[in-house]
């Protein structure tokens, strides 16, 4: 009986804490997947028995199969470690990548809570790695007090609610175990414990030296003036009494490491949730701030600034209606007799036109890809076509434009009568002008408060301007071929004159004009 | 004709899907791999959307898949699947909206698979320059879809098993297969949407075989090794063929020495609109 309790005990703590110091056989890593990416790194690994392993390293935590044990910053020595050793990972399987991740050790200038976490990582990897212990021949030793074996056995199973608690109280302690349970401890003066002394269910009092660990579940440990603990103080549900006394490694709150992780985390959240929200209201400030300051005289500066803008326009618009004037008279004179005359028909095209420019574009490439030949033509075909089509809806503008200038300078308005006919850059420019008039009375207007509503309306009497100039335009210029077609012959003056009077027309005159008016193209309905 | 609509909508739902492969931005690098255990067949589904997809076997032994990925986080997530005799490996879209602009380089998967346990596989990719050599590896039967792609696809060694059947879908493509002899099937599927497609029957033959080639809309070269015996069956509507070294002998045309030949193959051509050339290669 005896012996077998201390079978029972050996084996509770064996299989609680100490996995790496036994015996185990190295298991088989059947699968392996490695993710590194901005704020993530992780590992899973499954073994020949199906069951898996996965350690990442997320978004600031820590999480041991999907259970966050702790937080990291980026790029903080944890994170930077454990991504050198997926680095490595990468390119190891099976034997190789065992080897490598059981010999990783935390970095050495870890320290506090992340040394903790690191150490949980590989201890967690090495158990992985090495898979159930061989328990029939534990490398541990255990020696207890107080009472027969049984008790002990008896007091351990009864507080088994506890022994999760106990084993992370445990952690990674030395091999030499003095286990105490539902007792009291008193290390005096002078006394000193070679190894890790556990206090479970009991008071522990250390005036003398303890080489090790002290584990205290339960309990209240008092560490006297002259006590040494060379190792740790881990206390799990356990109270510290300090008088003095040295402790050489770290005083570990197990239960409240776990809250203190916790903690942190939610600080985290809540830090950045105030940061947030104070970003915002500085941005509102500083706005609210500007508008205050800049209201009496934004609107006055968005005016001219679109004032300006329409300016721009026009002068730019005019260079380009110069530059088809000097280079391209005909095709503009040609476009532009055609949207004057058949202003209806050339819009419907335009409309047309314009709806059809995309599948025209994809299926001419198509067909050129086609044929070996024809994809060098393809290449050229994609960029040239949309420019080309640009270019059309730019000469039709202009040409409804010089149209509209003409119109204006016939017109006898007092501001327009700077528009020569005669000359038609000033047509176009005078023509533009009136298109953008909409936009300069709307960018007006702007100055002026109250006027919002009048605005919108001219802003989209604006656009159907532009619209429809580009539309019968654009029609225009696809009916004429690019001025090349002329839809009608050129106007018999004299002709109508007559008409228009009632008079019989001069036969040698009707027969020179006859004689001229046969030289138009075929379809020409004066011919 | 099924196939062809398929190779259509496969392009089409390719040009829809570019702009998710132009606008990459939360990059994440993904590495996995699998050790054999025992497996005796193995059925291989691999898919990837966007990118730069290569395929090669692998050169170590025990290693049943290694795969590297190269993806936008925020956009595509991986998948390794394997159970019982499937294995499903690739990068799918998450469906989340589609950013214009910004397009940095496109992602990327390198997969090695083992050359010792037989499979059929079946690779489907859209948007992606494709480059695979499949030479060595033991396939009982071969699937392969593109969308939108520049693809190269090399049987560089021959295959240690007989296969059924070796398809390839390409949608709107540049699309090049070399060694196809190396397949050793019995019959090769061969459908072709928009684009130009190349085939080089080169390699070591083991078996007569016969090849049906669709073709939409495109340009195709056939390129044969000089010994193989070949007859070729042309149904078109508009399409020209330049059929260097063949003579028609009824509604087929033939290679000068298709009956001698060791080896032959039988082409069914059906093709809509495009070129058809034949080039004979020493």
């Amino acid at each position: 009986m005896l012996r077998f309790g201390r079978f029972l005990s050996g084996l509770t703590l064996a299989t609680l804490c100490l996995p790496p110091m036994l015996g185990a056989q190295e298991r088989t890593v059947v699968s392996k997947e490695v993710a590194v990416g901005r704020s993530e790194a992780s590992l899973r690994l499954e073994f020949s028995s199906g069951d898996p392993l996965e350690i990442a390293l997320r978004d600031g935590s820590v999480f041991i199969d999907g259970e966050a044990t702790g937080a990291y910053m980026s790029g903080d020595a944890l994170d930077t470690a454990w991504r050198a050793l997926l680095g490595e990972a990468v390119s190891l399987d099976d034997g190789a990548l065992s080897r490598r991740l059981e010999e990783w050790t935390p970095p050495s200038d870890l320290s506090g809570d992340r040394l903790t976490l690191a150490t949980t990582i590989d201890h967690r990897l090495e158990d992985a790695l090495h898979g159930p212990a061989d328990v029939a021949t534990p490398n541990v030793s255990v020696s207890t007090s107080g009472g027969d074996d049984a008790a002990l056995v008896k007091a351990l199973l009864g507080h088994a609610g506890r022994l999760a608690t106990l084993g992370e109280a445990l952690g990674n302690v030395g091999p030499n175990l003095k286990l105490h349970v539902n007792e009291d401890v008193d290390v005096r003066a002078g006394d000193k414990i070679d190894g890790t002394l556990v206090v479970v269910q009991g008071d522990a009092r250390i005036s003398g030296e303890v080489d090790g660990d002290v584990v205290v579940v339960d309990g209240t440990l008092t560490l006297e003036k002259g006590g040494t603990v060379s190792g740790d103080i881990r206390l799990a549900g356990s109270t510290l009494n300090r008088d003095g006394g040295t402790v050489q490694g770290e005083v570990v709150n197990v239960e409240g490491s776990e809250r203190d992780v916790e903690r942190e985390m939610r600080d985290r959240v809540r830090t950045e949730i105030r940061n947030e929200l104070r970003n915002e209201i500085r941005d509102k400030a500083r706005s609210g701030a500007a508008s205050s300051f800049f209201s009496p005289l934004r609107n006055v500066f968005g005016g001219l600034g679109g004032l300006i803008q329409n300016l721009v326009s026009i002068m730019v618009l005019g260079l380009v209606g110069m530059g088809v004037v000097a280079f391209a008279p005909r095709n503009l004179e040609v476009v532009a007799d055609t949207a004057r005359r058949a202003p209806g028909r050339a819009a419907m095209v335009g409309v047309a036109g314009t709806f059809l420019l995309i599948p025209v574009w994809v299926l001419g490439a198509i067909a050129l890809a086609v044929s070996i030949v024809g994809i060098p033509v393809m290449i050229a075909w994609l960029p040239i076509f949309p420019l080309a089509a640009v270019a059309a809806a730019l000469l039709g503008y202009l040409a409804v434009a010089r149209n509209l200038g003409e119109w204006l300078g016939d017109s006898g308005y007092r501001y327009t009568d700077w528009i020569r006919k005669s000359n038609p850059v000033y047509t176009i420019v005078g023509g533009v002008a009136g298109l953008s008039i909409f936009f300069v009375v709307a960018n007006v207007l702007r100055m002026v408060p109250f006027f919002g509503f009048f605005r919108g309306l001219l802003v989209a009497g604006g656009v159907l301007a532009s619209v429809a100039a580009v539309m019968i335009g654009f029609g225009a210029v696809l009916l004429t071929r690019a001025g090349r077609r002329p839809e009608y012959g050129p106007i018999d003056f004299d002709d109508a004159w007559e008409r228009s009077v009632g008079t019989e027309p001069d036969p040698d005159t009707t027969a020179s004009t006859h004689g001229s008016s046969s030289t138009n193209e075929p379809g020409d309905p004066n011919a | 004709m099924p196939s062809r609509v398929r190779a259509w909508t496969l392009a089409a739902a390719t040009v829809i899907a570019l702009p998710h492969a132009a606008s990459a931005q939360n990059w994440r690098n993904v590495t996995m791999s699998r050790q054999i255990s025992g497996e005796d067949h193995l059925r291989v589904q691999v898919s990837y959307g966007a990118g730069h997809f290569r395929v090669k076997p692998t050169s170590e032994a025990g290693l049943l898949y290694s795969m590297q990925l190269r993806y936008d986080e925020d956009m595509f997530e991986p998948h390794a699947d394997y159970e019982g005799d499937r294995l499903h490996l690739g990068v799918e879209g998450i469906g989340k909206s589609i950013r214009l602009g910004n397009n940095r380089s496109s992602g990327e998967m390198d997969l090695s698979l083992t050359r010792h346990v037989p499979m059929d596989l079946d690779l489907k990719f859209g948007a992606v320059r494709a480059d695979l050599d499949l030479g060595g590896l033991s396939l009982s039967s071969l699937e392969l879809s593109t969308g939108a792609s520049e693809s190269t696809v090399d049987i560089s060694e021959p295959n240690p098993m007989e296969m059924r059947t070796a398809t390839f879908e390409v949608g709107a493509a540049d699309f090049t297969a070399r060694h196809l002899g190396n397949l050793n099937a019995k019959h090769i599927d061969v459908s072709a949407g928009v684009g130009g497609v190349t085939l080089w029957f080169n390699g070591r033959w083991q078996q007569d075989t016969s090849v049906s080639i669709d073709m939409g809309l495109g340009s195709l070269e056939l390129r044969f090794p000089e010994g193989l015996g070949v007859s070729l069956t042309k149904d078109s509507f508009l399409t020209s063929l330049d059929s260097e070294g063949l003579v028609k002998r009824g509604d087929s045309y033939y290679s000068l020495d298709w009956e001698r030949a060791e080896r032959k193959i039988t082409i069914d051509l059906d093709a809509a609109f495009g070129s058809v050339k034949v080039v004979w290669v020493r």
